[in-house]
């Protein structure tokens, strides 16, 4: 495809996709949310619970800075997690 | 006292008690100097498990804590700004052998390592969907459009999203993992969205997060997917929230 | 007329609270009557996003004090000029009614460490500090203030008490002072020292915020009683006692409850300010009573 063809290619298509989408008339950008509704699958978070970690100037008693031999493995929600149709792939290290 | 001998004591509990260190008693006390170094690897730890919450319950707090501790002793935070610590923590996962069996769990991290990336970018008014119609039709194709401040995009060959899904939840169902997804994170107002988009958009998309023409990310993209939709994906781009709003630079060259 | 009342903070003599981000939207909602909220200045240090906007609306309603973890005014190394100017953005955006720091250090050529570490207290340390604090009152523009800390261990060539330190670098870099009580208590009873006789000989005169929090409570090696400044319990018996001794002395303070980890339901600290500012209310009738006799 040269430049030429492309640049029409990608125009058409472009048009084209405004011309299929649920709207044909132009939005304001906060009415955007039409579109979304048929684009890729929206995935709902929990808010803000991942929103990092903030500062603090508190300790904590928590005594648990010593386990450098350790021989921990993965304990978690991952034997949910199909690989391949197998149910966890957990052996210890 | 010297700050480097403390500091190296801090991180690693095998070597002595810094030189000068004592107590009312007179003499060093190895547990209240136990109290600095837990402190520390305590506070960077949970630092860590409050910015990748799904990898942390994906490997249980006992594996999570002990790959938070090997970490942050190569890598401390570069700022005080913690809410950033952990820009190189899906890298490190995807180097640490323990974790080998779980392929999906560097690039769940890089998926998360992006939510708080855009929770905490510049604030920006997303592009109006209809620019783009006002785009000349020869300069589509030479056009880079400027990246909202907030987006990104993961791709794994692992269901990242589905698995990032599930884990929003309290109890976590079985998940089949050995699909390929692309995650794109976006933050049109202050809410952080993340979506799974179409195979080929996000070969697209990742061409045009690198910075390439509209032209480019397409031609790249209908070389992977032939039967790639430029229209459809640009327009889905846009409407996520993917770029920021801006007099439209052109490419003629 | 009032000598008491500090020129180092701007901030109401009332009880304030740490500004949590899961409590923002109750805050709002509900307007409670709180003398101010404190944030942690790097928690605000990105470029946007829900936590900006959220303190923009607090700041709409309430005073805010501004509280530094992470400038390393004690650390060898020099300070970290991107860091302040990224404070200096912030207190012009925000326009705290105070901007506290530690005296404490956390920074190293290998990362930042985030605790607040102790310090000897000799003179080339005082020296080291006051120079530091001149440099951040410059960049910021503004007076500082600067908090006793909470330690676990003793330098063996420490050579200035605490309290003459912090007087020192005070006198020396016009900065005020922020007394934390719960510190005061921590550091006592870890270093068989009177906590009473400390608040006793403290420059009340200097101090422009109180804080008070909670502590948890272990063993030295020697099975002796340590206590660890952790934040995440109601301020204990005793140190509200310590408390009112301080208020009795320094008369009422801008008092902020400290709360970081295991954050409880937001009326839990509504509760923990309503107790610090009963003892505020009580040294503000007895002091307007004294007031009006001598009129």
């Amino acid at each position: 495809m040269n430049r030429q063809t492309l640049a029409l290619a990608l125009a058409g298509s472009l048009v084209s996709a405004f011309a299929t989408t649920a709207y044909a008339a132009p939005l304001p950008a906060e009415k955007m949310v039409g579109m979304e509704k048929c684009y890729g699958i929206a995935l709902k978070g929990q808010n803000d619970c991942a929103a990092g970690a903030g500062t603090t100037c508190a300790g904590t008693s928590t005594m648990d800075y010593q386990a450098n031999a350790w021989k921990a493995v993965p304990a978690g929600t991952c034997t949910s997690m199909e690989v391949n149709g197998h149910m966890g792939m957990l052996k210890p290290m | 006292m010297d700050q480097s001998a403390f500091a190296a004591a801090l991180l690693d509990p095998s070597l002595p008690l810094p030189a000068g260190v004592t107590c009312a008693r007179g003499e060093p006390d190895a547990t209240r100097f136990s109290v600095y170094r837990n402190n520390v690897v305590a506070s960077l730890s949970r630092a860590l498990g409050e910015r990748f919450p799904v990898v942390r319950r994906l490997v249980g707090d006992e594996f999570f804590n002990g790959m938070a501790r090997a970490f942050l002793t190569v890598s401390l935070p570069r700022s005080p700004l913690i809410f950033a610590y952990g820009d190189t923590f899906p890298d490190f996962v995807a180097g640490f052998a323990p974790a080998a069996a779980l392929p999906y769990l560097a690039d769940t991290a890089r998926l998360e390592a992006n939510w708080t990336r855009a929770y905490h970018a510049a604030d920006a008014t997303p592009l109006p969907v209809e620019r783009l119609l006002a785009i000349a039709p020869e300069r589509l194709a030479g056009i880079r459009l400027l990246l909202h401040p907030a987006v990104a995009l993961a791709r794994s060959d692992f269901a990242i999203g589905t698995i990032w899904q599930a884990h929003q939840a309290e109890v976590v169902g079985s998940v089949i993992v050995a699909a390929s997804e692309s995650v794109l994170v976006t933050r049109p107002t202050f809410d952080v969205r993340v979506h799974v988009v179409p195979p080929a958009d996000g070969v697209f998309a990742d061409s045009v997060l690198r910075g390439e023409t509209l032209g480019e990310a397409a031609a790249t993209a209908f070389a992977r997917h032939p039967d790639f939709d430029f229209g459809h994906a640009l327009l889905g781009l846009a409407s996520l929230g993917a770029f920021a709003d801006s007099p439209l630079q052109g490419d003629p060259a | 007329m009032n000598a008491i009342t500090p020129s180092t903070s701007l901030l109401p003599a009332r009880a304030g609270l740490g500004l949590k981000p899961e409590h923002v939207g109750e805050i709002l909602d509900t307007e409670p009557d709180v003398g101010f909220f404190e944030v942690h200045a790097e928690n605000y240090m990105g470029d946007g996003g829900a936590p900006h906007r959220a303190l923009g609306e607090i700041v709409a309603r309430y005073p805010l004090s501004l509280h530094g973890v992470g400038l390393s005014i004690g650390a060898e190394r020099p300070l970290d000029t991107a860091h302040l100017a990224r404070l200096r953005a912030l207190i012009d955006r925000y326009r705290p009614r105070s901007f506290s720091e530690h005296l404490a250090w956390s920074t190293h050529e290998s990362g930042f460490l985030n605790d607040l570490l102790p310090l000897p207290y000799t003179e080339s340390t005082l020296r080291r500090v006051a120079d530091n604090v001149d440099q951040v009152q410059q960049a910021v523009g503004r007076q500082m203030l600067l908090e006793n800390p909470s330690t676990y261990i003793l330098f063996e060539d420490s050579t200035i008490h605490e309290i003459d330190f912090l007087e020192r670098v005070a006198a020396r870099t016009g900065c005020g002072l922020l007394l934390d009580v719960n510190n005061v208590m921590v550091s006592a009873v870890n270093h068989r020292a009177d906590p009473f006789a400390y608040i006793d000989r403290f420059p009340v005169e200097r101090v422009g915020e109180i804080h008070l929090a909670g502590y948890d409570e272990t063993m030295d090696g020697a099975g002796d009683r340590l206590l660890i400044d952790a934040h995440g319990s109601p301020v204990s018996d005793d140190v509200s006692a310590l408390y009112r001794h301080t208020i009795d002395r320094a008369g009422p303070l801008p008092t902020l409850i400290e709360w970081d980890n295991d954050v409880p339901a937001f009326p839990v600290l509504l509760a923990e300010a309503a107790r610090a500012e009963a003892v505020l209310d009580s040294a503000k009738s007895w002091r307007d009573a004294r007031l009006a006799r001598r009129a």
